[in-house]
C-alpha cells in the first residue's frame, strides 16, 4: 500500500474511526489488526519476516528475563554459603546463558537483514577478488532478492529492545501480541522512526481520547508533510535527477546548485514523511520519537547528526558507540595512550575508535555500496577530526578574540556546516563512488559562469511555475524551521494569523500539491528513505 | 564525592557541578565527555559501568553520578 495513495488515506480514516469507537482498552488491538492488514496488503511474504523477528525476539527476551530472575533467586538463596568469588562465578554462569541467547537471536535477525541487503555486495567483492587474482571462476550473482518491507528499520528497533532486556533496562514484554505490535506498528515501518521500547510501549498501550482541536492540529501536520513531499521534493527531483545524471554537461556552479537542491529535496522528502506519520499517530494520541530538529541550522557535523534522523543516531550511540568506546580493550588502549602521548590523546582515542565503527556501519546501513561506505567514512573523519582539533580551535578562538555567542559567528558555523553536509550527502547519491567524486571534481574544476536561467537550472525552461514552487517551498521550509526554534509552527499560526488567513494559506498549498506536485508522483518515485 | 568533583572539573572546569542539574539535557556533557568521564570514574572507584548505565538520569548531575557509583559499589 503506497503511502501517497488514496487507498492509504482511506485506510487511515477507517482505522481512526474504529480506533475511537471500540472500548479504549482494545485500541492497541485495533492497531495490531491494522498493522497486520497493512502487511498483508504489501505482500504476505513481508508478514512472514515480521513474524520471524517478533517470535524470535519474544521468546529470547522472555527467556533472558527468566534466567536473570533465576540468577537473582539463586544468589539470594545461597548468599550465606558462598564467598564473593563463588557468587561471581555463579553469576557468570547465568550471564553466559543470557549472552548466548542474545547473540543467537542477534545473529538470526541481523543475519536475515544481511542476506537480503548485503549478499549481492559480498558476492560482487569476492568475484572482483577472484578476477583480480586471475581466476576465471566467478560466483553467480545474477539472482535477485527482494528486500522485505521495512526490515532495516524493524530489525534495528527490535534488536535494540532485546539488548535493553539483556541490560535489564526494560522488562521483557509477556504478551506476544503486544510484542508483535511493537515490531510491526505500520506507520513507522517503512522509514522509522526507530523507537525505544520503553517510549513506544507507553504510547501504544495507553488509552487515548479524541479531541477536535488536537485532531485539526494533527491534520495540519500531515498536510504539511504531503506538501513537502509532493510539492517540493517531487519538483526538486526533476532538476536534481537531471544534474546528477548529466553533470558532465553542466557548469560547476549549476552542479553545485543541483547539490544544494538535493539537500533540500531529501530534507523535504524524509521530514515530509515524518510529518505525515507523526501527524497521523498524534491523531490517535500516540507520540512517536521525532527524527528532525531543524538539522540545517546545526553548528557542527556532530550536532547535525544529532538533529538529522536522530532515532538512527541514538540507536548507533546506544548500541554501538558506547559499547565499543567502553569496551575493556578500548579503555585499556586509552590509558596506555594517555601515559605515552598525554591526557588529550588518551581521552580522544577510545571515542575515535568507536566513531570509526559507528560511521562505517552507518554507511553500510544506508546501502551496500562502496559509495555509502565512503560516505560514512567521510562523516566519521570530519567528526573525529573536530574532536582531535577541539583544543586547537579553542586556542585560535581565544587568539582571534572571537565572541562565540555572536550572531555572525553562529551564522558562519551554520553555513559552513550546511555546505560540508551537502558535499558529503551527494557523494553516494550520484551512482558509483567514482561518479560521486566526478561530481565533486566538476564543482571545483569547472569555473564557467552560466549566462542563462536554463544553464543555471536545467529543465527550468519547461516550467517556470515549478521553478517558482521550488524556490518558494525552500524559503517556506527555512522560515518554518526558524519559527520552530521558539514554538511549534501550528501554535505560531494560531497566535499570529486569523482563521481566514490560515484557510487561504492551506488552500494555496493544497492547490500547489494537487496540481503541481501530484502529477509528478510517477516520475519522482516514492519516499527516498524507503530505499534504505 | 570530592574525587568525583575533581574528575568532573578536569573534564570541564567552567561548570559549577554542585548546582548544575541538567548536565546532559543542557548539553554540558556530550557523548565524548561521557566516555572519558566513565573511564576515569571506573578507574578511580574500581567499578564497572556497563552501557546500560549510560542514561541521562545517571549523568545529569554530580549527585546522580554519585548515587550510581554507590549503587555499583554495593552491587559489587
Amino acid at each position: 500500500m503506497d503511502l501517497l495513495s488514496l487507498s492509504f488515506l482511506c485506510f487511515l480514516a477507517v482505522l481512526t474511526v474504529i480506533y475511537f469507537l471500540v472500548p479504549k482498552r482494545m485500541q492497541w488491538q485495533v492497531l495490531l489488526i491494522g498493522s497486520l492488514f497493512f502487511y498483508i496488503c504489501s505482500g504476505i511474504r513481508n508478514l512472514l519476516f515480521v513474524l520471524i523477528t517478533a517470535s524470535s525476539t519474544y521468546l529470547a527476551a522472555n527467556r533472558i528475563d527468566r534466567i536473570a530472575a533465576d540468577q537473582k533467586a539463586f544468589v539470594s538463596a545461597h548468599r550465606k554459603d558462598m564467598d564473593r568469588a563463588q557468587r561471581n562465578a555463579a553469576k557468570e554462569r547465568f550471564q553466559k546463558k543470557r549472552r548466548l541467547l542474545l547473540v543467537l537471536t542477534l545473529v538470526l535477525n541481523f543475519g536475515l537483514l544481511c542476506v537480503f541487503k548485503y549478499l549481492h555486495f559480498v558476492v560482487a567483492q569476492i568475484n572482483a577478488l577472484l578476477t583480480g587474482f586471475g581466476s576465471g571462476a566467478a560466483i553467480d550473482n545474477t539472482w535477485k532478492l527482494i528486500v522485505p518491507l521495512g526490515i532495516s528499520f524493524y530489525t534495528f528497533q527490535t534488536m535494540g529492545y532485546l539488548v535493553d532486556v539483556y541490560w535489564k533496562k526494560v522488562p521483557a514484554e509477556k504478551n506476544f501480541a503486544k510484542t508483535l505490535l511493537f515490531v510491526s506498528f505500520f506507520p513507522q515501518m517503512t522509514q522509522g522512526p526507530i523507537s525505544d521500547f520503553s517510549e513506544l510501549s507507553q504510547e501504544l498501550f495507553t488509552e487515548h481520547s479524541f479531541t477536535y482541536h488536537h485532531f485539526s492540529w494533527c491534520v495540519q501536520r500531515m498536510f504539511w508533510g504531503f506538501f513537502k513531499k509532493m510539492a517540493l521534493a517531487n519538483v526538486l527531483s526533476i532538476y536534481v535527477n537531471d544534474v546528477f545524471a548529466n553533470y558532465g554537461k553542466y557548469t560547476g556552479l549549476t552542479t553545485l546548485l543541483g547539490a544544494f537542491f538535493y539537500s533540500m529535496q531529501i530534507y523535504a522528502d524524509f521530514s515530509g514523511y515524518m510529518d505525515i506519520v507523526c501527524g497521523f499517530c498524534e491523531i490517535l494520541g500516540i507520540r512517536l520519537a521525532e527524527n528532525f530538529e531543524r538539522p540545517y541550522f546545526s553548528k557542527s557535523i556532530a550536532e547535525y547528526w544529532r538533529r538529522w534522523h536522530s532515532t538512527l543516531g541514538r540507536w548507533f550511540k546506544t548500541y554501538i558507540y558506547y559499547p565499543v568506546a567502553m569496551a575493556k580493550w578500548n579503555q585499556k588502549l586509552g590509558r596506555t595512550a594517555k601515559d605515552r602521548f598525554g591526557k588529550e590523546f588518551g581521552r580522544a582515542l577510545p571515542a575515535s575508535i568507536a566513531l570509526v565503527v559507528v560511521w562505517l556501519t552507518t554507511g553500510l546501513w544506508h546501502g551496500a555500496t562502496w559509495a555509502y561506505i565512503a560516505w560514512g567514512g567521510v562523516n566519521g573523519l570530519f567528526i573525529i577530526f573536530s574532536l582531535w582539533m577541539e583544543p586547537v580551535y579553542a586556542g585560535w578562538i581565544r587568539k582571534l578574540k572571537i565572541n562565540e555567542k555572536s550572531t555572525a559567528w553562529r551564522a558562519f558555523q551554520v553555513i559552513r556546516t550546511y555546505i560540508l553536509v551537502t558535499f558529503i550527502k551527494v557523494l553516494p547519491e550520484v551512482g558509483t563512488l567514482s561518479q560521486g567524486f566526478g561530481l565533486w571534481n566538476r564543482i571545483f574544476t569547472n569555473h564557467e559562469i552560466p549566462t542563462t536561467l536554463r544553464a543555471w537550472i536545467p529543465q527550468a525552461h519547461k516550467s517556470y511555475v515549478q521553478l517558482a514552487v521550488c524556490c518558494g517551498g525552500i524559503l517556506l521550509i527555512l522560515i518554518t524551521d526558524l519559527i520552530q526554534r521558539k514554538q511549534p509552527i501550528r501554535q505560531w499560526l494560531e497566535n499570529h494569523t486569523n482563521r481566514a488567513a490560515r484557510m487561504a494559506l492551506f488552500a494555496v498549498m493544497f492547490f500547489v500539491t494537487i496540481y503541481i506536485g501530484y502529477p509528478l508522483i510517477s516520475k519522482a518515485g516514492g519516499f527516498m528513505y524507503a530505499e534504505f | 564525592m570530592d574525587e568525583l568533583l575533581e574528575i568532573l572539573e578536569d573534564i570541564n572546569p567552567d561548570v559549577d557541578y554542585t548546582k548544575e542539574k541538567h548536565l546532559i539535557d543542557h548539553k554540558v556533557l556530550d557523548s565524548f565527555s561521557i566516555v572519558s568521564l566513565v573511564s576515569q570514574i571506573s578507574e578511580t572507584f574500581d567499578i564497572e559501568i556497563g552501557p546500560q548505565y549510560l542514561v541521562p538520569e545517571n549523568f545529569n548531575s554530580a549527585e546522580a553520578m554519585w548515587k550510581m557509583i554507590q549503587k555499583l559499589e554495593e552491587e559489587d
